[in-house]
């Protein structure tokens, strides 16, 4: 009896093992996507901000020009 | 119907049909791990194309950034040149020069196939594409495309612009309306005046709230239905809801800035919306689309300050009148110069053909002055007769192809009919000339329809197709229109 279950046992404590083995990969991979998306989004939104400053500076600028030239263009 | 972006691709680890071996278990692992390595292949496309698109937008910045370093620089050498003491400070050149205007630049086109996402371009390359339909539209009568009546892109975009397009004649027929009453009754003086308002009304409006405000055209002067309506505490003034519960003047499905518009200072069109099929619109409003075509010749007049960018939450305070179209010259000026030699060939022409009068009578006169004169032409009056006529029906605008087509056309039809005198003037009243010869007639109406597909031409390049020249010639045109009607109502708003 145990000589029939032994090899039955040890495949199935083998697949077990492998499965533990497999989850522990896909679980990590979930980890992994997971963090591009987070890293996307945040990265998103401070480039966002950045550019909003950018256009900011960019308008204060252009009016810091217009009052200090007097009809010479900036090259 | 959201689209996944990113869809890491073998979905399902270990759902397939088994080979037949003997180690099943063992068969599925190694399928599973297969799997597995695949799954993180497509992980790492992926990631690639995210750190990819992070990083052409901070690239750009860059650029941004850079060049705005070299400005500053620049700004900081010439500021320390400054000196005071030098500085032009006269008032003339407080006049004479150009005032700051900010260049305001306004996001267009943000959601096209453009700016589609790779991957999502990537998924909608696996779709079917639609039937090949384009194929049948050269047999078309129409001159449509066919696969427009399968499926149109583009639809919702050219139903507002025909809508914002109509809203803007109208609003310019009305004041041109306005105009002409106030010339045909000067001495009216006060006799209506306007009713004294309360505010009372407005307390009253404003109890629910201010959002349902907005809902005091809907019923008319019975407030009372829509307060009902809003009774169960649904408050958003989101136009979805408000589907639910009536269906919604055509406006505010339509178009999506009008929720914003004071509602007084829109005029009733929205209401009578109704999508212009072309064929309608060619024969019914041929003369209100002539006459609308002196938009193209000064587009938008002022807006880019006034322009609203996307949201329009601050929109109650009118803008700064724009500059009032130059049709404030109307009352047609009877070009002074043009005129006198011209008459001496022509004398006028009272009797209009009943197919082109507007066409027949001007062309003599060239007027290039009237291009902004766009009274709805009356047919010509014979009583006109005997004095210079200040030419009653300035030419519809596309006055330079029509003008130079009419003057053309006019002192090369007129030798030859003077020369078949006899013929045309045996149909004609006697006072008329050769001028008024049908064939003159015909030629200058040929003309006229290969100025007129021109003119169409014309229009539809020189209006620009962006929803931000279309939406601000809208606006100036209300905004320059109402600005008289509706001050009570803006005083109100602000005087809050």
């Amino acid at each position: 009896m145990s000589g029939q279950e032994d090899p039955v046992q040890r495949e199935i404590h083998q697949d077990w093992a492998n499965r533990e083995y497999i989850e522990v990969i896909t679980s990590s991979i979930k980890k992994i996507a997971d963090f591009l998306n987070s890293f996307d989004m945040s990265c998103r939104s401070r480039l966002a901000t950045l550019n909003e400053k950018l256009t900011a500076l960019e308008r204060r600028i252009e009016y810091i020009e217009a009052r200090v030239t007097k009809g010479e263009t900036l090259t | 119907m959201p689209l996944v972006t990113r869809n890491i691709e073998p979905r399902h680890l270990c759902r397939q049909t088994l080979p037949s071996v003997r180690s099943e278990l063992e068969c599925m692992t190694n399928i599973t791990l297969a799997n597995v390595i695949r799954q993180l292949g497509s992980l790492s496309k992926f990631a690639e194309d995210i750190f990819g698109e992070l990083f052409t937008q901070a690239n750009t910045f860059a650029f941004r950034v850079s060049s705005l370093v070299e400005r500053v620089d620049r700004l900081q050498v010439k500021v320390t040149q400054l000196d005071p003491k030098e500085e032009e400070v006269s008032l003339q050149g407080i006049n004479t020069r150009k005032a700051f205007k900010s260049s305001t630049t306004q996001d267009q086109k943000l959601f096209n196939r453009d700016s589609l996402p790779v991957p999502v371009l990537e998924t909608y390359g696996v779709c079917n594409t639609p039937p090949p339909l384009s194929i049948l539209s050269p047999y078309r009568e129409d001159g449509k495309e066919a696969l427009k009546f399968y499926t149109d892109p583009s639809y919702f975009f050219d139903l507002w612009k025909e809508k914002m397009l109509q809203d803007t004649k109208d609003i310019m027929k009305e004041k041109r309306k306005h105009r002409k009453e106030k010339k045909d009754n000067p001495n009216r003086g006060n006799v209506n005046p306007r009713k004294i308002k309360t505010r009372k009304e407005e307390w009253e409006k404003l109890k629910m709230g201010q959002e349902f405000v907005e809902s005091k055209d809907k019923y008319g002067p019975a407030g009372y239905p829509s307060n009902m309506v809003y009774q169960n505490g649904s408050i958003s003034s989101d136009e979805t809801t408000d589907m639910s519960y009536y269906p919604p003047p055509p406006s505010d499905s339509v178009s999506p800035p009008s929720p914003s518009f004071p509602d007084d200072s829109l005029p009733p069109p929205p209401m009578d919306f109704s999508y212009p099929v072309d064929n309608q619109r060619g024969s019914g409003s041929g003369g209100q689309k002539r006459s609308s075509l002196v938009s193209p010749s000064h587009p938008p007049p002022a807006p880019p300050v006034v322009a609203p960018s996307g949201a329009r939450p601050g929109f109650a305070p009118p803008p700064a009148p724009p500059p009032p179209p130059p049709m404030a010259g109307v009352p047609p000026p009877p070009p002074p110069v043009g005129l006198p030699p011209a008459e001496m060939p022509l004398p006028p022409s009272p009797s209009p053909f009943p197919p082109h009068p507007e066409f027949t009578a001007p062309p003599p006169p060239p007027l290039p002055a009237a291009e902004y004169c766009i009274a709805p032409p009356p047919p010509v009056s014979p009583a006109a007769i005997g004095a210079p006529p200040p030419p009653p029906p300035p030419p519809p605008p596309g006055p330079p192809p029509l003008s130079s087509s009419g003057m053309d056309g006019a002192p090369a039809p007129l030798p030859p009919p003077d020369s078949s005198a006899p013929k045309p003037k045996s149909s004609l009243p006697p006072v008329s000339d050769a001028r008024c010869d049908l064939l003159s007639a015909i030629r200058q109406g040929f003309q006229l329809r290969k100025v007129e597909e021109q003119q169409e031409q014309e229009k539809r390049d020189v209006v620009g197709n962006d929803v931000a020249t279309i939406l601000s010639r809208r606006i100036a045109v209300e905004y320059s229109d109402s600005e008289d009607d509706s001050s009570e109502f803006d005083e109100d708003d602000w005087s809050d």
